[in-house]
């Protein structure tokens, strides 16, 4: 009976109804689309690295996990001194470069041979590799969402480059120039960012890790699975606390809708109040009532949520293939929990309210 | 098995007189009754002494000009505010010492209302209407009881209607139906034919003087109208928040 009178409160005022449920859909929509765009960025670009095949990363102590990027840059001919350690394969000095113009864009320069060596060389989409010093590979989302072509021309840290490959994409980075290049640009000369290794077998990560400590102990030097440990929104900084705020916003306002469409349903139904009063209900049964209604709307909302997400996410994919969005089922049902408890606690105070009404003075209320 | 006992009871009670009240207890004894509003700063009395006594079974109409006190008694006698002072006992009841939430209860199980504007709840159609009277009592549907009240009411038919779709008399019929399907030891009715014209005002009256000759149902209703009170067994006039003739 409760059910029924709740469904037909809801379908008596469709407006604030559909409002309710769009501001619980959009608080569900925003935790899921900030978490899933923050950790799937993280995530692609940790898989990227990943992607590049080596089994180590040398760094410069301090240097950032997510960019790879670094104020003082290492000797290239670190690079020999680590292929002579046993077990070592291969060894590729990456230059890493931020493009910041118009966007922000990490670029590879590579050493072709030694980095082909290491991950085993590009899948080549359209073109092929570098012809000359400003000579760019583009990957295969990139060139999709900025609709570049072999032989385009672009322009980055203030010169232009020719698109002379288009490569599938997972390879560290998204963009790519020769090593010798993005040392030139940056008065880097001689100088690698990241140092990737690549041992005769996995197995060997463990004993070649050791061996580069020993010889390099200042650097930072991780497995790549130590890298993919780490590779979590607590590295970068200030991440957490901006997604933090962010589903603190978006519980706020799925809060303060069912707060003010509760209180103001409350006001609408003073008289039904006071009618189910007379009638006997007590404080308790007004409370259930308006706090299961709260939680209809909840409910549709959420759902209307998780849809809306599911729709957004694939707008996002086709629209900038670059911008990953990683839905989970823990953070879907962790939107769904902060949503349902933002309308419960929006709901609490009108509950608390209509229970609390004089029946005499709610009969009479116009 | 409880409609033949309904009718049973009908047709007993159709032979005897219609007021089956003497020697028990009076079901509501009110004692120097007094109740005060404070509206802004100013003490208003709605209700300054009123002495009375209902026995079970009867149909007592209390009448008096706007403003007497009648709807503010009615309220008490419901439950639904307490008395600034006196004493008023319902079946046994005293509302003087109860907590709202214990009047809630007592009201859920013994009192039903019937108001001038029917008070009927917008969105549930009649049916649901009466059935969560029996809801919030607690004890469930109760399918036979449903069905006499429905039938002796004639709203069978409209059951399925919201009130907006239904016409004054009919609200008014089911909000008796909603009031009296749990049984209850009194109905109070607050001006019931207040907003019917005068056909649908008989149909009301009449169906009220039958839950009380046929279900002994204890009725009290407030009226303005001298037509509607003369259906009553015994007729109460108040003034200024007395009683002045009985």
């Amino acid at each position: 009976m409760v059910y029924r009178m709740i469904f037909e409160n809801i379908m008596h005022r469709p407006i604030r109804t559909l409002v309710s449920i769009l501001a619980v859909a959009i608080e569900v929509g925003m935790v899921m689309l900030v978490v899933g765009m923050t950790h799937g960025m993280l995530h692609e670009s940790a898989k990227r690295v990943e992607g590049v095949g080596a089994d180590i990363m040398v760094q410069p102590s301090g240097a950032s996990l997510f960019l790879g990027m670094t104020q003082a840059p290492m000797p290239v001919k670190i690079a020999d001194r680590l292929a002579e350690i046993p077990h070592v394969l291969a060894v590729a000095p990456v230059l890493c470069l931020l493009n910041t113009q118009g966007r922000v864009d990490l670029i590879y320069g590579v050493d072709m041979p030694s980095f082909d060596r290491v991950s085993g060389g590009f899948v080549y989409l359209h073109g092929g590799p570098f012809t000359g010093p400003y000579s760019i590979m583009v990957d295969d989302l990139y060139a999709k969402a900025k609709d570049v072509k072999v032989g385009k021309t672009l322009n980055f840290l203030n010169h232009n480059f020719q698109v002379t490959g288009i490569v599938m994409h997972g390879k560290g980075a998204r963009l790519f120039i020769p090593l010798a290049t993005a040392q030139d640009l940056t008065g880097s000369h001689d100088k690698a960012s990241i140092f990737y290794v690549r041992c005769t077998d996995p197995g060997y990560t463990k004993i070649v890790s050791e061996s580069i400590r020993s010889l390099l102990p200042k650097n930072q030097i991780l497995s790549i699975k130590e890298y993919m440990s780490l590779m979590t929104s607590n590295e970068v900084p200030a991440l957490n606390t901006f997604v933090t705020a962010m589903v603190a916003v978006a519980v706020g306002i799925g809060f303060l809708v069912i707060f003010l469409s509760m209180y103001t349903t409350i006001t609408e139904r003073t008289r039904e109040i006071g009618i189910l009063k007379s009638l006997g209900a007590g404080k308790g049964y007004i409370i259930q009532v308006i706090l299961w209604e709260a939680s209809l709307l909840s409910i549709l909302g959420i759902i209307a949520g998780y849809a809306g997400t599911w729709t957004v996410r694939k707008f996002i994919i086709a629209t900038f293939p670059t911008l990953p969005v990683e839905l989970t089922i823990h953070w879907a049902l962790w939107a769904g929990l902060l949503a349902m408890g933002g309308s419960l606690l929006g709901a609490f105070y009108p509950a608390i309210r209509a229970a609390r009404l004089d029946p005499v003075d709610s009969l009479a209320y116009e | 098995m409880l409609l033949s006992s309904i009718f049973l009871t009908a047709t007993e009670n159709a032979a005897e007189p219609a007021r089956h009240i003497g020697s028990m207890e009076p079901i509501i004894s009110a004692e120097n009754l007094k109740k005060t509003y404070r509206i802004g700063k100013v003490d208003v009395a709605a209700l300054r002494g009123v002495d009375m006594a209902v026995q079970e079974g009867e149909f007592v109409a209390v009448v008096g000009p706007s403003g007497c006190g009648k709807s503010t008694l009615l309220h008490i006698l419901g439950g639904l505010t307490p008395p600034t002072s006196g004493k008023v006992l319902v079946d046994g009841n005293d509302f003087s010492y109860m907590k709202d939430a214990e009047r809630t209860k007592f009201r859920r199980h013994k009192i039903g209302f019937v108001f001038q504007r029917y008070n009927l709840l917008p969105t549930l159609t009649a049916r649901d209407n009466i059935t969560i009277a029996q809801h919030i009592q607690g004890d469930g549907f109760n399918p036979h009881r449903f069905e006499a009240v429905t039938e002796m009411l004639g709203i069978k038919s409209k059951l399925g209607h919201k009130p907006y779709a239904l016409s004054g008399g009919e609200q008014q019929r089911v909000a008796i139906a909603r009031a009296v399907v749990c049984e209850p030891k009194l109905l109070l009715a607050d001006e019931p034919t207040g907003n019917l014209d005068s056909e649908n005002s008989q149909v009301v009256l009449t169906m009220m003087r039958t839950l009380n000759r046929d279900f002994r149902q204890t009725i009290l209703m407030i009226t303005h109208d001298a037509d509607a009170a003369s259906v009553a067994d015994r007729i109460v006039r108040m003034r200024d928040g007395r009683i002045i003739w009985d």
